[in-house]
Formats: C-alpha cells, sequence, structure tokens
C-alpha cells in the first residue's frame, strides 16, 4: 500500500465519522457546569501534604538529634542522622514534584508537557529507592556497648548478620532499581501492581523523549 | 472576531471538530470502556483550559495539543477519583455504526498498526493522516520541521512494510 492509498483509507474514516459521530450536548454541556480539577492538580493535595508531614517528621528526627547529642550512644545518633537526611531528600523529591505540577499545562507542546509529566510521576522510583536506603538502619538503633561487651555471641553474629545483609540489601537496590533492569523479574516482583505501571509507563516515555530531543 | 469564552462557543468548538476528539481517543484506547473515559477526560481539560485559548494558534493546534496530552499520559487506574468525588456524565460522543455498513478491513488494519507504534510516534503519524503541514506538527509536538520530516518518513516507511508483510501472508 502506498502513501496516497494510506491517505485515502484516513479520508474514509473522516467520512465515516461524520456520518456516525455524534455529540451528546447535555452530557458535553453538564460537564462545563461541574467543579473538577486537571488531573495533574489532582495530585496536588496529596503532594503538600506529604512534604508538610515530611517537614515535620524531619524537624523532629532534627530535635531528637540535637536534644540527644553527648546523651545517646552513637549506635541511636548516626542511624538518626542519615535517616534525617535521606528523608530531607525525600521531602526534596515531593517538592520538586509539587514545583513540576505546578508548570504542567496541558496545552502546551507535547514533548515539553510529556517531559514534566514523566519526569514526575517517574520520579517517585527515587522515593523508592530512598525508602530501601533506610531498611538497615531500623536494625542498628537498639544496640548499645553493653550489647557487645554482655551479649550472646550468637545473638551477636546474627543480629551483625542482619544488618550487614540489609545493608548490602538496601545499597544493591539503590544502585540497581533503575530502568534498564525494568525486565529483570526481581525487578517486576517489586514494582508490580498497577500503581506503578504509570511510573513505569513515564520511564519509557522520558527514553522516546531523549530520542526526539537528540535528533532535534 | 475574538472567540467567546462561554459554554454555547465551548460546544460549537466541541461540535466542529469531534472528530479530532474520537481519533486521538481511540488511537490511545483499545477497549471501549476506557475509551469512554478518556473522552470525558479530554473534554474536561479542554473545558478547562477553553479560557487560556491562545487564538495565535488554529483552534486544532490547541485541541490537538490537549487532546494527545491527555491520551499520552493517561492511566485509567488514576482517573477513578472522579467516580469517587462526583458523578460525570459518560457518554459525550457516540460512534453509530450502521450494522449494514460493510467494514473496512483495510482501515481496522490502519488502525491497528497506528495502535501499535509507541506514543510520540502515533501521535505524529495521527496529525500526518490528519493532513496537516510540518509547520503545524512542529507547533504541536515542540520539536523541528527537520525533526517532523524525518520521523514522518521513517514512520510511513514502518506502515508501508507493516502492509506489504500482511499481502506477502
Amino acid at each position: 500500500m502506498d502513501e496516497s492509498q494510506i491517505l485515502d483509507l484516513w479520508k474514509s474514516y473522516d467520512k465515516k465519522l461524520e456520518q456516525n459521530l455524534l455529540l451528546n450536548r447535555k452530557n458535553a454541556e453538564d460537564i462545563t457546569r461541574i467543579k473538577v480539577k486537571s488531573f495533574v492538580s489532582s495530585m496536588k493535595p496529596l503532594k503538600i501534604f506529604t512534604v508538610v508531614a515530611g517537614i515535620v517528621w524531619v524537624f523532629f528526627l532534627g530535635a531528637l538529634i540535637i536534644a540527644l547529642v553527648g546523651k545517646a550512644t552513637p549506635f541511636f545518633l548516626i542511624p538518626t542522622g542519615i535517616l534525617f537526611i535521606l528523608n530531607v531528600l525525600a521531602v526534596g523529591i515531593y517538592f520538586y514534584q509539587l514545583i513540576l505540577i505546578h508548570l504542567v499545562s496541558i496545552d502546551e507542546p507535547i514533548l515539553a508537557t510529556q517531559k514534566k509529566i514523566a519526569s514526575l510521576r517517574s520520579s517517585t522510583i527515587w522515593i523508592a529507592r530512598i525508602l530501601f536506603l533506610q531498611l538497615p538502619l531500623w536494625t542498628v538503633f537498639y544496640w548499645s556497648v553493653g550489647m557487645f561487651k554482655n551479649g550472646s555471641i550468637v545473638l551477636i553474629i546474627l543480629q551483625l548478620t542482619i544488618t550487614i545483609a540489609l545493608t548490602l540489601l538496601a545499597l544493591w537496590l539503590f544502585i540497581n532499581i533503575k530502568y534498564e533492569n525494568r525486565d529483570k523479574k526481581w525487578f517486576n516482583f517489586i514494582f508490580s501492581g498497577y500503581e506503578w505501571s504509570p511510573v513505569m509507563k513515564s520511564m519509557e516515555l522520558l527514553n522516546q523523549i531523549e530520542e526526539y530531543s537528540h535528533q532535534s | 472576531m475574538p472567540l467567546k469564552r462561554d459554554t454555547h462557543a465551548f460546544l460549537e468548538v466541541i461540535q466542529s471538530n469531534k472528530g479530532i476528539i474520537y481519533k486521538v481517543a481511540n488511537s490511545y484506547c483499545k477497549d471501549e470502556e476506557n475509551r469512554k473515559d478518556l473522552i470525558q477526560e479530554i473534554v474536561i481539560q479542554l473545558w478547562l483550559s477553553f479560557s487560556r485559548y491562545n487564538e495565535e494558534y488554529k483552534i486544532t493546534t490547541w485541541m490537538y495539543r490537549i487532546a494527545l496530552n491527555v491520551s499520552i499520559s493517561y492511566y485509567r487506574k488514576e482517573h477513578r477519583r472522579h467516580d469517587i468525588n462526583q458523578p460525570l456524565p459518560e457518554g459525550i460522543l457516540y460512534f453509530n455504526e450502521d450494522q449494514n455498513e460493510t467494514r473496512n478491513a483495510d482501515l481496522d488494519q490502519l488502525n491497528v498498526f497506528i495502535k501499535e507504534l509507541r506514543e510520540i510516534d502515533r501521535a505524529i503519524m495521527i496529525l500526518y493522516l490528519e493532513e496537516n503541514s510540518q509547520q503545524e506538527i512542529a507547533d504541536i509536538l515542540g520539536i523541528t520541521i527537520t525533526n517532523v520530516s524525518t520521523k514522518v518518513s521513517r514512520i510511513k516507511e514502518q506502515l508501508r512494510e507493516k502492509f506489504s508483510n500482511l499481502n506477502k501472508l
């Protein structure tokens, strides 16, 4: 089939639509009366809530560190400090998403708009990476010098094994959670479920946009 | 004369360009239920943006931008909010197909091939088939005319190949 035949085919589609496509004016008019937010703006309240809750949590962690310096053990202070930094980063990502939501305008050119929407969705993957990075910290808080001096050697070995294993796993996941690994079994296991499909799709879309940008 | 921004003017714009909404939604949605939702979302976004429509551009450029932007980034699960918040009128566009009319197999196949293209390529192909100029396609997508020209040639070649492979079977 040559180009003109394809174009003629599409014209026949137009003709078919002209004859058979009907607009339900009442339903269309009803839409103009209902108060709805744009689908990007509808994400805003949850993001604002997360930023506010995140800031409160970060302040709490910060205050806790300041209050306990010199009093608590390094086993408590160091993981809390790392947790503080990771949570500041997470709040930063949510803040970045809020800025993107503000910048998205659905009537602007496709590539620019899609880049913002896809960046907005795919940045959620960073939240997952940070979340995994926090894992080993929760196995260290309750350590004490006394535990190492007087504790059972079996329990100490078990404790260290769990912490080291989780640290390695967290670092490995942090490095390997990326679009290039989307077809791996472990990746699909973690990111299965419909809530992740827009994120995965956005990463694929960002790749397409990147290709177009290189050719411009 | 500047365009009025009231409901009546909006409905006239939708009526005159309903084919754009349907063709874009149909190219990005496989099943009818999803398509209904997508058409509803496109009309909502068109209405929300109507007051901001910049008359420097053709009305069709504005419509293509919104219809394509909504369709490319549309995920049905995310849009269930409408059902929870408030009921929205469902059927906006109806395709009243004549049962006695013979279906055009080539046209059905062309639609299948278009749906197989990647999202941005699909947008380019729809705009090309709709006989938009390269400048218009560039304005809608936000890329250069050279890029449009290269991409259109490549996608046309892909479609030709698909049809010729089909004929070989």
